[in-house]
């Protein structure tokens, strides 16, 4: 097992010590004192010794890992003993700072050169290249030629350099490795990058030394094995920076009350522009690609005098690359006074100076707040000042326990996503097209990788026949990718084309393609998954940026709906874009309901307790008048839930005798979705007739509407032992899953994006995923792409450790179970209708379902005794009024 | 036995009747003649797929023919098999291909295990280009009172007198089925039935297993895909859904769904 360890602070003397006196003289001329994540890196750096930085934005990391590498660069400059091979890797997941990095690089040698010169000192030239996949093709040939000794990269980027031949040669003595934002690194591109790490290492017969850096995260110590892996001969020291950058936060509310307030959203826009007004640079963070732009439109109708295409703007990833960068230039240059963006400004591109962040809506965990917030005072010691703005009481609870998280700094952890079949696949690919493997060394070097430590032997080895063409059941096996020797045990590429079609069809992130939203009168609403258009009838009501709009008809890329409050949805939201409320903050929240509950069932008065909401999350009297009222009424109308219950409420609505159970589990959307969807299978599973669940998910909690209402029983038959297995049959028919399968297919190349030098558009090939799917079920359950489909629902997309955390949780008693019967749902669940993703759980059988239809059709037909009057749509949409 | 039974059988024995042809699974079969038409089978759909750079593991050949030997089976268990017409696109690419043609082959022997190369009747598709020295494309054929033909092209012939029914498929129909609260939604083959120029039209659903088929709303406007019965008329023919264990009878096809007409 790797050994993680502490890292020794070193003090300035020592530091200096080691530095060659121009670097030094250098130094000195730009900074003061060395900064404190200096302090931890550069000695260690030179020491060799891998280490993890963790350090708040602004922490001065980037030149930390730098420093040393420079150091020992500028010796053998000095010496003319610099060889023509690459000395540093650095892999950033970001583009815009690959760009970035590169002037914060180029700029420090330029300065080190210069004074080299001054000074009558002949240096060689130290060469620092880029290669991402904007470089062009021109730039790659000279660099293949003359390889730089620092080179700056992405995972993407890196993958096709380990497999072009005439780079690997200068990549067999690199001596440092620097991973940065680490943080943004728990996905499939994280599992992606650390089995090219591995093939990096293998091409080195000396272990390149690790240098990751990231924002302040959690696990460091697992964190800290992804960056070297996993081997016995492995050390990795942690260096963890304490922030010493004040926060300044609170709550907005911009109603005078969150209920009775007819124009909210007048309300919160006059809140954001008198903040604005009030500081010189504002980032406004909004969680979702299409809020950033209503955001920005917004504030130009409304105030045109005050921001113009000069002063505000929306940056998110679907931008072009010029377009970002010209935003970015201009924020630096102090020329905007805001910037409205979803996730893109999260990570560590130098933005210049902000002076006030706001959050519009609650960013779901603590982690991803401190981040957005730390990008305000970009220097170590100022004050960060943030302001969240809410728009509803469950989202200002959530903001309020999310900003008692960031005062005491607690952090939610992050999860890298472990064996994945379909990056697996790709590698493989990728690494039989460089050399043949034997079978034992492939399966040793991947297992070295954090993420696929665990890999399995059977998976393994179904991945190396799914790659072989052995589960191809045509004769001419044109898509086996590789060959495989049963004597040998070897592996290698097949056919002319494998090198291209890797190069072509590599990554990890999958490729969606949006569809306008519009209403008829043009205004835009929204962008939409196009995959998700192609699903969608006349009459369709969806929910878009929490309002309900039905579709009426599209043309090319765009949607016009109507807007359609008093109808509920018939399609289910899952492919909206919003983030899920982390599991550490969703107990904390259950912590203080608990706190809360505890206080009214002790008669504790009024002030007494909105005291205490002040005191415990850090808000503002009328945030806890708010806060105070949404508890009051939820604890006269029944029960409030808590950390140690779920409440579950039985409900009819009696306008179509709809039979509702509410579920009050505060576990965040990745547990609900599991929790619900396996009881949701049982429930309709049971019985004499298999019928569908319609099921609603959000972050506090769920609700299930089915004929059969004995959900007391489907808790007790559910446990952690059998969750599972339930769950696997359960998404067996969902579209999540489809969906799914489809990035894992493109991921594991089974479809291939770009083929003959054709590009396939999303539609074409979501079409075909679906009966791909079913294909590839007939032929075997364990195919490894679907099982990796099944696996990413599973543990990605939903949370099925931590929900199998709360199953034993309700089997020893530590939470129990708390069923009531109402006549109207309690103002906690009445969200939970309102707000929860529609989804439907298939369970009976199409064929089933058409025998049942066309008893329906035969029984209004006799009761009508005229056949040709008869109209089943008509009947249907009778049905629905009654 | 309730009302809705009642009402249930007398309706099938009405059919019985009435209608000189049953369906049998996607197929339809004229017991008297003992002729079996089999519409759009587009064989060399899942190559198309493959050339598109998708791994689909589908061998539509051989699913193909397995589902046919079952239902020939069932057919010749009761009936006298006469005469199998292919209604047309028996294969999916315009293009010629030397896999196709094997594949073509492989599937005709297949069928000559049951019948005489002369009893098995090749109607011309849109889709279909190739030509084979033993079999002649035809644009249609007529036997009895009955024309057999692809559905793309009209032909004057198909109106003579005599004729009271007339076969085709090429627009591979199908239906949505929804529930009361409009959430599930399924689609299906089914066949259209009903009246046009004073003659009966059979449409018989795609054969192909890789998709249902089109509803009337998602066919194609315009010149480019022709069909002889015009969009509106279908409107007034019934549907009849391929089910499992059956072939159900879902009334008129325009008030089964109406949004999507």
């Amino acid at each position: 097992m790797t050994t993680v360890s502490e890292a020794k602070q070193y003090s300035g003397k020592e530091i200096e010590k080691i530095l060659h006196p121009l670097i030094r003289e250098w130094f000195f001329s730009k900074f003061e004192d060395f900064s404190e994540s200096q302090k931890f890196g550069v000695m260690n750096i030179h020491n060799k010794e891998n280490i993890l930085i963790s350090a708040p934005t602004g922490g001065g990391k980037t030149l930390t890992a730098f420093l040393s590498i420079l150091n020992q660069l500028v010796t053998l400059a000095e010496k003319n003993q610099l060889e023509k091979k690459v000395y540093c890797v650095y892999v950033s997941p970001l583009k815009a700072l690959n760009n970035d990095i590169h002037k914060n690089l180029i700029e420090p040698l330029q300065e080190i050169n210069q004074l080299a010169e001054s000074k009558g000192i002949k240096l060689q030239k130290i060469l620092v290249g880029l290669r991402t996949g904007d470089t062009t093709t021109s730039e790659k040939a000279k660099m293949a030629k003359n390889p730089p000794h620092i080179l700056i990269t992405t995972p993407e980027s890196l993958a096709i350099v380990l497999t072009t031949k005439k780079f690997v040669e200068s990549f067999q003595g690199v001596e440092y490795c620097i991973v940065d934002e680490i943080h943004s690194l728990d996905n499939k591109r994280g599992s992606f990058l650390s089995l090219n790490l591995e093939r990096l290492n293998d091409l080195n017969k000396e272990f390149p030394l690790k240098v990751g850096l990231s924002a302040t995260i959690e696990p460091l110590e697992e964190v800290a094995k992804y960056l070297v892996g996993i081997s016995d001969e492995r050390k990795v020291k942690i260096a963890k920076v304490q922030s010493h950058k004040k926060l300044d936060l609170d709550v907005l509310i911009p109603t005078k009350d969150l209920i009775w307030e007819n124009k909210p959203h007048i309300q919160t826009y006059n809140l954001i522009n008198n903040l604005v007004k009030e500081h010189k640079t504002t980032l406004i963070f909004t969680n979702t690609r299409s809020a950033t732009e209503r955001v920005v439109n917004y504030l130009k109708d409304k105030f045109p005098v005050d921001y113009t295409d000069e002063n505000i703007a929306a940056h998110h990833s679907s931008l072009s690359k010029g377009h970002r960068f010209a935003i970015e230039e201009n924020l630096r240059q102090g020329n905007l006074r805001a910037v409205v963006c979803s996730t893109s400004l999260e990570l560590g591109i130098d933005i210049g100076f902000i002076d006030l962040v706001i959050l519009l809506g609650s960013p779901k965990a603590s982690s991803r707040a401190l981040q957005r917030v730390g990008r305000a005072g970009h220097k170590l010691h100022e004050t960060a000042k943030g302001r969240f703005i809410v728009m509803d009481r469950d989202d200002l609870i959530e903001c309020a326990i999310i900003q008692k998280e960031m005062y005491e700094a607690r952090i939610d952890k992050i999860h890298f996503p472990k064996n994945a079949l379909d990056v697996l696949s790709q590698t493989i690919f990728g690494m039989a097209i460089s050399k043949p493997w034997k079978l034992e060394d492939l399966l040793n070097l991947i297992r070295k990788s954090y993420c696929y430590q665990e890999l399995t032997k059977e998976d393994f080895l179904s991945v190396i026949s799914y790659l072989s063409g052995e589960y191809d059941l045509e004769k001419d096996r044109v898509y086996a990718k590789i060959w495989y020797d049963n004597d040998t045990r070897e592996i290698g590429k097949r056919g002319k084309l494998a090198r291209v079609l890797y190069l072509t069809n590599l990554g990890t992130i999958p490729e969606e393609s949006f569809v306008t939203v519009k209403l008829q009168t043009g205004d835009k609403i929204g962008v939409i998954d196009e995959s998700f258009m192609n699903r969608m009838h006349k009459g369709d009501v969806f929910v878009l940026g929490g309002s309900k709009y039905s579709y009426l008809y599209s043309r090319g890329m765009n949607l016009y709906v109507k807007p359609s409050p008093e109808k509920s949805p018939t399609i289910p939201s899952w492919f909206s874009e919003t983030l899920p409320l982390s599991f550490d903050s969703a107990v904390e929240i259950s912590k203080f309901r608990k706190e809360i509950r505890k206080r009214f069932e002790k008669n504790i008065d009024k002030e007494k307790i909105k005291e205490f909401i002040r005191d415990y999350t850090y808000t503002s009297s009328q945030a806890s008048e708010e806060i105070y009222n949404y508890f009051y009424q939820q604890y006269h109308f029944s029960e409030i839930p808590d950390v140690d219950t779920i409440t579950i409420e039985k409900y009819t609505d009696e306008r179509d005798d709809k039979k509702y159970m509410l579920v009050n589990s505060m576990y965040g959307r990745r547990v609900n979705d599991a929790l619900s969807r396996a009881l949701a299978y049982l429930l309709g599973s049971k019985g004499a007739s298999k019928r569908d669940v319609e099921v609603g998910i959000s972050d506090r909690g769920f609700y299930l509407s089915s004929e059969n209402t004995k959900i007391e029983k489907a808790f007790e038959q559910l446990n952690s032992e059998n969750i599972e297995e339930i769950l696997k049959q359960a998404i067996e028919k969902t579209d999540v899953l489809i969906r799914k399968f489809r990035h894992c297919a493109t991921r594991g190349l089974m479809i291939l994006r770009t083929y003959k030098g054709n590009t396939k558009s999303i539609k074409k090939q979501q079409m075909k995923s679906h009966f791909l799917i079913s294909s590839v079920k007939k032929i075997s359950k364990e195919f490894p792409i679907l099982k990796e489909a099944k696996r990413e629902v599973l543990e990605d997309l939903m949370d099925i450790e931590k929900t199998k955390v709360v199953l034993d949780w309700i089997s020893s008693g530590k939470v129990k179970l708390s069923y009531n019967f109402v006549k109207l749902p309690s103002p906690f669940s009445l969200n939970l209708i309102l707000q929860g993703h529609l989804d439907l759980m298939k369970i009976e059988d199409k064929q089933d379902f058409l025998q049942r239809m066309h008893k329906v059709y035969m029984q209004e037909i006799e009761r009508r005794h005229n056949p040709d009057e008869f109209s089943y749509d008509e009947f249907l949409q009778e049905a629905g009024r009654e | 036995m309730n009302s809705v039974m009642m009402s249930f059988y007398r309706r099938q024995e009405e059919n019985k009747m009435t209608k000189n042809f049953i369906f049998i699974s996607k197929t339809l079969f004229f017991p008297k003649s003992g002729i079996l038409a089999i519409g759009d089978l587009h064989l060399g759909y899942d190559e198309m797929i493959k050339e598109q750079g998708i791994n689909l593991p589908f061998d539509q050949l051989e699913e193909t023919k397995k589902e046919l030997e079952l239902i020939i089976k069932r057919i010749k268990a009761i009936y006298t098999l006469k005469k199998i017409i292919l209604l047309g696109d028996v294969k999916h690419h315009f293009r010629f291909q030397v896999q196709e043609i094997s594949d073509l082959r492989n599937f005709l022997k297949f069928l000559e295990k049951y019948l005489p190369k002369e009893s098995i009747i090749l109607i011309k598709g849109n889709h279909d280009t190739f030509t084979l020295k033993d079999y002649t494309l035809r644009d249609f054929h007529i036997e009895n009172d009955i024309a057999f033909t692809h559905g793309e092209q009209d032909f004057l012939e198909l109106y003579d007198k005599p004729i009271k029914t007339i076969v085709i498929s090429h627009i591979h129909p199908a239906v949505l089925i929804k529930d009361k609260v409009n959430i599930k939604r399924e689609k299906y083959k089914c066949f259209l039935v009903g009246k046009y120029k004073k003659k009966q039209f059979i449409i018989l659903p795609s054969f192909f297993s890789i998709t249902e088929g089109s509803e009337i709303s998602e066919y194609s406007k315009g010149e480019k895909y022709q069909q002889v019965v015009p969009r509106n008329k279908l409107k007034s023919f019934t549907a009849y859904i391929v089910g499992r264990d059956g072939v159900y009878d879902f009334g008129k096809y325009g008030k089964l769904n109406s949004n999507s007409v």
